[in-house]
């Protein structure tokens, strides 16, 4: 955690991310879905590069044992989860401002980017954090990880896209509100589920 | 208090160890012996439930493993950040027992290094520290992989305190490729 390194991957691929999207449509005047759909894909493959870390680096590190030895899944779980969750709210808030603000694309419903934003993070958070946790002894884990977290991101995805758009304009507001809920739900279930997934496979 | 039974445990497609069997009580010292690669860490492992058994059972201690079984493995890992004393209270906070670092650094002889990151620590420094994590929930049974690897003179005496002070508590197992390691035992066990 002291390291920081996740922090700083998720910040500086936000920025570059942003950077790169803003230089190719410089000239273009983007609709609410296409930028949503860029947000998230930013966001995804953020989370994506950092935020597994967590638990592949107990490995590579040999520390995966002591914690085995002295931890309760339970413990193991939250504790990495809610630092997954710091960092992915924190990265998910950079990567909008930023992006809103190069794109110059006014938002037309803020409560509803904000809540689609944190609960989207937090779902993202418990997801790849829980796909890092199953395949961190995995002997070909890169593989692993991906096939676990495509059928586990499809779904939250499409629910963030779905209440990203329609917060910048585009749709209708009970599509935006439907989306919101579905996001809170799947983090609520995310986080709730992990821990005795986690638990499952820990000591297994 | 430990009871091994019928234990084995496959490797891809090579048994490693099978049909092992054992009781230890209080006072029981156990050291295993065998050649590099006989599966000495391994047993260990299997016994703490750190790693997957193919076959047989284990009866630990009875209560929260986490406080009466205790593993001190000389590939153990510490986390280069943390400081000494640090590494004392994660554990502690994470077993949920006292930390008691005043009392475990005094014990291993490391006081003098408890806010130095364990990245700058010597091996013997290291092994010290592991010690001391090993044995600050009183653990009823106590296993220790290689307990000599990497210390000096003195480092030696206090495995010999350490094993002492474990016999009274419960019991211990040594896994050791050393031969004058088995001055920690009463029992032997030799793997082939």
């Amino acid at each position: 955690m002291r390291s920081q390194s996740g922090l700083v991957t998720g910040v500086l691929f936000s920025v570059v991310t942003v950077y790169a999207i803003s230089f190719a449509t410089l000239s273009e005047k983007l609709h609410g879905t296409v930028v949503a759909g860029l947000l998230w894909v930013a966001l995804l493959f953020s989370s994506s590069a950092s935020l597994p870390r967590i638990f592949l680096a107990e490995e590579e590190q040999g520390t995966a044992e002591l914690l085995r030895m002295v931890g309760r899944p339970h413990a193991v779980f939250w504790g990495k989860s809610l630092f997954n969750c710091l960092q992915s709210v924190v990265t998910g808030i950079l990567l909008c401002v930023l992006y809103l603000g190069f794109t110059s694309k006014s938002v037309t419903v803020p409560w509803l980017l904000a809540v689609c934003l944190i609960a989207g993070c937090l779902s993202l958070a418990g997801a790849v954090t829980l796909c890092g946790a199953i395949a961190s002894q995995a002997s070909n884990r890169a593989v692993l990880s991906a096939a676990i977290a495509v059928p586990l991101l499809l779904p939250l995805v499409s629910l963030g896209v779905s209440g990203v758009r329609v917060a910048l304009g585009d749709g209708a507001a009970s599509e935006g509100n439907g989306a919101a809920i579905g996001l809170i739900g799947y983090a609520c279930a995310t986080l709730a589920t992990g821990p005795w997934i986690f638990a499952a496979v820990w000591k297994s | 208090m430990l009871k091994v039974d019928r234990l084995g445990k496959k490797y891809g497609g090579r048994w490693i160890f099978r049909e092992l069997s054992f009781e230890l009580n209080t006072g029981d010292r156990l050291v295993i012996l065998g050649r590099n690669g006989a599966g000495k860490s391994t047993l260990l492992r299997t016994i703490a439930g750190l790693t997957a058994r193919t076959e047989g059972s284990v009866e630990l201690p009875e209560g929260d493993s986490r406080l009466t079984i205790s593993l001190c493995a000389l590939e153990q890992s510490l986390y280069g950040q943390l400081t000494v004393a640090e590494h004392l209270q994660l554990t502690a906070d994470l077993r949920g027992c006292p930390a008691r670092i005043d009392e475990l650094l005094l014990k291993v002889n490391l006081e003098y290094a408890r806010s130095k990151p364990t990245s700058q620590l010597s091996t013997g420094m290291k092994a010290r520290l592991k010690l001391a994590m090993a044995i600050q929930s009183n653990p009823k049974a106590l296993f220790l992989d290689e307990p000599g690897a990497g210390l000096d003179e003195e480092g030696h005496i206090l495995i010999d305190q350490i094993t002492e002070e474990q016999a009274e508590r419960g019991c211990l197992i040594v896994a050791t490729n050393d031969p004058l390691e088995r001055r920690l035992a009463n029992l032997e066990l030799q793997l082939v």
